[in-house]
This record gives structure tokens, sequence and C-alpha cells, in this order.
């Protein structure tokens, strides 16, 4: 099918775009903006249609916000997923199945690359080429209910059952940190257990609950599990992992976690928003140096738009579409999110999420045994502790980012985080008096429902 | 010197029906209630003329107009689109000053909305997934009765007793419903065991967001006079007498915001 009326870059912004800096991945390679520009404006709309599509609210679609180099990069690194991983793959990497919201730092550490869920989905959908948007996400689905299938269709999320058993995604390992932040995460180790795939190797790194982080036994027996899993990626790296290997993997991860601190500390004093709400999504979570399957790419895109940023809020610059003084909004929960595109109509700008911001702005110590230090931060994630201590992790994130209002999102189904959700906004309102809402969703689509966009804009109202 | 009158318009498009007011000088001028039909648009703009014409004005004579409900996405005639809750706050507000707890009961949903003095919403909750306590809901066991949908609340205040219902979900209630009548139970004391079934339902979410008095009933449902029997018992509260249809609530919020907005845009002083 010929797809028709797709957003196109502006041609003049060529050269002021082709000045920005390259992008080095982790093999030594490299992309220079050049080569990003072409990828973007001559091969990427006919490979994949559907993020050039003009619908306003699409969540997949472009960042219109052209003069922020890292928008367009990173577009660029999460559409050139599949080419990347598929080519560091047949150069020997193994690639391993993590939950979302974990360091990934040991993973890297042992010569493999980790991927979340969400990012396994990126990996599968770079290889159905030239689809629209609606097609794109009739895929989606299909695929999706393929793993509900096969799962339970009371599962929340399937844990990329979908392409890792029924896709045929050639994932290595499924290894993921047992923490308790999503209970589709059991489901869906189980479901691998005993999936039609049986090359996927399967391995837990068995996390201790209950606030253990200082706990001397428990640091010990996480690193461990943290030996264990460096030691077997190791294997099918074919290399010994040093503790060496861990220390430089942990220097590396902190940069991009303070980079992204830094960032969402600048983005926060800003009296007018710096970026969109993709855009500021995007960056943080660029810091878990996950999302694009390359952290030394996520790094160098990170190192550029930090000066990006705080240009834009030394001299007061206000990204396009965005309103002067919207009303802020921190999101909490699990998997899903509001869409940016209709909270930025409705006046209002999401400045941070509870989810992936844990283990983002947990540094680990860098001296001494790498194992023991990394177990102790992964254990100290404010988001796996008791509500209580998460609650006053939360009002601490809220406080610096000056929020107006908290959104508790979970997807129908999440154990967890349903579980959670009542107690941890109650402490909130009764600490700070800040109002939240609490959403259910279980939806797909790329542009959320009305039962949903009626929640929030009303809400949104009444701040 | 003639002075220019000003007219406001509310409309809400809502899953069931589509309803507006026009406002002059602060008091209802005329309304119009059309149900929803498939074009959201083609709705809104019935409900609008029909309002219209029952005031023997022109569209062109209205000041500013708002749309509300599900269909204020779609409603390229109205000025300003702003939520069915913020409506609902404000066209209880203009009624009754002194409500600060609206139960909005429509066609596809159901909210609980604590305002303040002002008519500004302090807190919401609305049901997620589940019908019970709708119109729709209504409506489907209107049809297994094979009465009017206005006609359910009298028969069920001619109860004599309460029959127990075990669910309040559209289907299984539905369901239920069907092997009760088949086991001899009189249609008004199902109705009646059905309506407070859904009383009993939603006052989970005034335990979220609290009730203060006074207490008004709003939307489609509020009609049903023995919903508005349930509820009262449930919650334990006497609900305000509203002037107008309650059905219009929204429409009639959404007429004072476009008052309130045009006035600020300096179209009229």
């Amino acid at each position: 099918m010929v797809k028709t009326d797709l957003y196109e870059y502006p041609p003049e912004l060529r050269e002021e775009f082709e000045a920005t800096e390259a992008i080095q991945f982790r093999d030594g390679s490299s992309a220079t903006a050049a080569d990003v520009w072409h990828f973007m404006t001559e091969i990427a709309p006919k490979r994949y249609p559907f993020a050039y599509t003009q619908k306003k609210y699409a969540g997949v679609r472009l960042s219109r916000d052209i003069h922020l180099p890292s928008a367009i990069k990173n577009h660029y690194l999460l559409l050139t997923m599949n080419d990347r991983i598929t080519r560091s793959r047949e150069n020997g990497a193994p690639v391993i199945f993590v939950q979302g919201g974990q360091s990934v730092d040991p993973y890297y550490a042992a010569g493999g690359i980790a991927l979340r869920p969400a990012s396994v989905g990126l990996w599968a959908r770079g290889r159905h080429e030239g689809l629209g948007l609606n097609e794109e996400v009739v895929r989606q689905h299909k695929q999706k209910e393929k793993a509900y299938h096969a799962i339970s269709f009371e599962a929340c999320q399937t844990a990329g059952y979908e392409n890792i058993q029924e896709g045929g995604l050639p994932i290595d390992m499924v290894a993921p940190f047992t923490c308790l932040r999503c209970s589709d995460i059991s489901y869906g180790v189980e479901a691998h257990r005993h999936g039609p795939n049986k090359a996927v190797k399967l391995m837990n790194i068995d996390y201790p609950m209950r606030h253990q982080a200082d706990k001397t036994w428990a640091v010990e027996y996480f690193a461990q599990n943290l030996r264990r899993l460096t030691s077997e990626i190791g294997k099918l790296a074919g290399r010994e992992v040093t503790d060496a290997d861990l220390s430089k993997e942990i220097r590396l991860h902190n940069e991009g976690r303070r980079l992204a601190i830094e960032t969402a500390e600048l983005w926060w004093s800003a009296d007018l928003p710096p970026t969109n709400g993709v855009d500021r999504r995007s960056l943080y979570q660029m810091g878990g140096m996950e999302v694009h399957g390359d952290p030394s790419a996520s790094l160098t895109v990170l190192r550029e738009s930090h000066a990006y940023i705080k240009e834009r809020v030394n001299k007061g610059i206000k990204a396009e579409g965005v309103v002067d003084k919207p009303i802020r909004l921190f999101v909490c929960g699990s998997c899903v999110f509001p869409n940016d595109f209709r909270i930025e109509e409705a006046g209002a700008i999401i400045v941070g999420q509870d989810n992936h911001w844990s283990d983002i702005s947990t540094l680990v110590e860098e001296d001494g045994d790498p194992y023991q230090n990394l177990a102790h931060a992964i254990l100290s994630y404010p988001y796996e502790q008791s509500v209580e201590v998460r609650a006053a992790w939360t009002i601490e994130q809220l406080k610096k980012s000056r929020a107006d209002g908290v959104l508790f999102l979970y997807q129908w189904g999440c154990n967890t985080q349903s579980a959670i959700a009542r107690m941890l906004c109650d402490t909130i309102k009764r600490d700070t008096g800040i109002p939240t809402m609490i959403i259910e969703q279980h939806e797909g689509g790329s542009e959320q429902s009305e039962q949903l966009l009626n929640r929030v804009n009303a809400f949104i109202e009444m701040l | 010197m003639s002075l220019k009158r000003n007219f406001f318009a509310g409309v809400d498009v809502g899953s069931l029906a589509a309803k507006s007011v026009i406002l002059e000088d602060g008091k209802v001028f005329a309304t119009g209630l059309v149900p929803s039909g498939f074009d959201s648009v083609e709705s809104g703009l019935n409900a609008l003329n029909l309002a219209l014409e029952t005031a023997g004005l022109k569209k062109e004579d209205l000041t500013y107009i708002v749309g509300t409900g599900y269909g204020r996405v779609s409603a390229p005639y109205a000025n300003k689109a702003v939520t069915e809750i913020t409506c609902h706050a404000k066209g209880a507000n203009f009624l009754h000053p002194t409500v600060r707890t609206i139960i909005d009961m429509g066609g596809q949903d159901c909210k609980a909305i604590r305002i303040d003095q002002d008519g500004a919403v302090v807190d919401f909750a609305m049901n997620d997934k589940c019908a019970a306590g709708t119109g729709r809901f209504l409506e489907v066991m209107a049809g297994v009765f094979k009465v009017k949908l206005e006609d359910l609340g009298a028969l069920s205040l001619s109860a004599t007793e309460l029959v127990p219902m075990s669910s309040t979900c559209t289907v299984f209630a539905e369901s239920e419903t069907i092997s009760l009548v088949a086991r001899g139970e009189k249609p008004a004391n199902i109705l009646n065991g059905i309506h407070h079934a859904i009383a009993n339902r939603i006052s989970g979410l005034f335990a979220r967001v609290g009730i203060t008095s006074d207490v008004f009933f709003s939307g489609g449902v509020a009609k049903n006079t023995g919903m508005k029997t349930a509820i009262e018992e449930a919650l334990k509260v006497t609900i305000v007498k509203p002037e107008i249809d309650p059905q219009l609530i929204g429409a009639l919020g959404a007429a004072v915001l476009a008052r309130n907005f045009s006035k600020k845009q300096g179209l009229w002083s």
C-alpha cells in the first residue's frame, strides 16, 4: 500500500542538524548526524511510515520539537533497533530479556544486551516494514492476543511472550530480577518455562523482598545472584567476566544516571518547560541506558542533550506546543502512562514518573566490590520498598518537580500496583495536600480512549 | 439606547442523549433534549437547534458555546470543550449554591463529585470498567421486564419487599434477573433489589471523595425515583430537588461556563 500524507522534517533544518554530534555505538562504530538525517528523511519514512503519521494524538509519532537534536536521534535509535540488535547478536552478543525498571549494568558488563518488555517490542516492531499506523497497531494487537492465549487473558502484560515464544525473536535468555513491581513477570517467567521456544534459557535473579537493602545477608545473597548472572551471560558471549568489567560498566552507567538526574533537575527548575512531555520522558529514560539497546549510544545523545537543555533553561526557551504555565502532573505506577499530546492540549504537562526513575536515580557506589555495591543499590530502589518508604521518596520527587497533581495509572490485571495505588495516593494526599487520581487502564491503540481522556482532562480542569 | 442581549449555550452530547441549555441574564432561557445518534456532531447540533427554535433565536445570536460530554471532542460549533465533570459541578452550583456533593449518573458512567462554594471541583471519582449504575444498565433491565425506562422507578417503588441481587455486572445481572423472574419473584421486588444493589455499589465512590451536604443528583438516571430513593437510603442523605430536568445539568453548567469564559475574553460586560 502506498503511504501518503506522512510527516516530513523541514529540509531547511538539515544544515543545523548535521552540525550536531555523531552517535557513538558500543561496538566502536558511529552514526554521524548526516547519517541520522539521511535515515530519518529518506529511509525510515519508507520502512516505518507509522512513525511519520500526521495524527496529532498518535503516541508513536515523531516529536515536532525539531530543534532539539535528541528528539530526532532518539527516534533514529528506536527505529534502528532491529538493524542494530540483529547485527550485534550476529556478532556474538547474547540478548537477554529483563524486567522494566531494573538496572542493566551486569548484563552489559558480561557482553550481553538487556532488553525490557517494551524494548523487545520495539525490536520486533522493526522487523515488520512498510506498515502504516493502523496496520502497525493491528499487528501488535494480534501478537499480544497470541500471548494472552498462551498465558492468561487475566495477565496484565505478557512479558514479551508474544515476541519471544510466538514471534520468533532470537532472545537468548530470560533473566529478570524477580522483584515484585510487576505481576506479569511471574506470569511471564512461568509461561516462558513452558513455551515452545526451548532455545531460550531461563534464569531468575532472586530479589530479596521487604526492604532488605541494609541487611548484609540480603546484599551478599543478591550479589551472588548477580555473579551467577554475569557468569551465565559470559558463557553465552564466550568470555570470562571479571570484577573490573563490572566496575567499568557501573562507572559508565553511573555517568548516564548522573546526567539524567542533572537533566531532570534542570528541567524541573525551569520557569518554562524546555521540552514537551514525550522528549522529557525520553531524556530521563536514557539515563537508564537500556532504552536503545546500546548504553554508549544513549549516553552520547544524553550528553549532547544535557547541554541543549541547559541552554534552553538559561535562556528561558520554551518547547514548542507547550503552554506557558502548564499544570504539572507526576505519574506513578507501572507500564502505562497517559497520552502526552492530549495532556498538553489540555494545558498540562507530565513532569516525571516514578517507575523507571526509581532505578535511574539510584547511583551505585564505585569503590569496593562491584557486585556488593550493585546489589546494595538495586535492593535500595525506592519503588521496591514498603509503601511508606516509596511514598516518602515519591513526595521528594513531587517537591523537586513542583508537581501540582499525581496520576497513578496501572494496567488492568496488575496485582501489584493495583494493591499499592490507594495507600500510596492517600499518603501523598495526607502529607502534601497534592490531589491524586487513580486510573486503571486496559487498552491498546495509539491515541488513548475517551474514557481515559475524560478522567485525565477532568483532573486537569480540577487542578 | 438599546442594550445587546447576550445568550450563552451549553451543549452536552452524551452516549444516550444530547442536551442543550441557553442562558440569558443568569436565567435558563431555553432547553433542548434529543436522543444521541450515531453522529455526535449532528446530535449536538440537533439539541442546540431545538433549544434555539424554542427560544426563537439563531445560532448567530449566541455569544459563546461550550461543548461537553463524550461528544465534546467532535463539537465544531462550540468555542470551547470542557469535561462534563466540571460542567455538572457548575450546573448544580448555579441552581443550588449550597450543594457540595453531586451524584451524576449518565448513560455510560457514574460519578461522585465534591465541589466548593464556587462550584469548582474539589475531588471526584468515576466507575472504571463496570457499567453498574449507568443508564445503559437500566436500559438493559427495562428490556428484561419489557417496561419503559422512565417507568422503572415507579415500578420499583411499588415493591413490597427487596429481592437481593448478587451481581451488579450488567451481563450477569440480566441473567440473574431472568432466573429470578422464572422463580416467580415479582418484577417490582426484583427492581427494588437492583436499585439498592446499584446504590450500595456506587456508594463506594463516595467513600473515596466523601459526602458533604447538600447533595444533588444529576444525569438521566436522576429521573428514576426508585434509584433516588435507594441512593438516599444507601448514603443516608436527602437529595435536593432540582428545578429543572436533572438530565440538563451538564448542559446548564456548560452554558454557565460559556458566560464566564466569554466575559473573561471581553466579549461582553
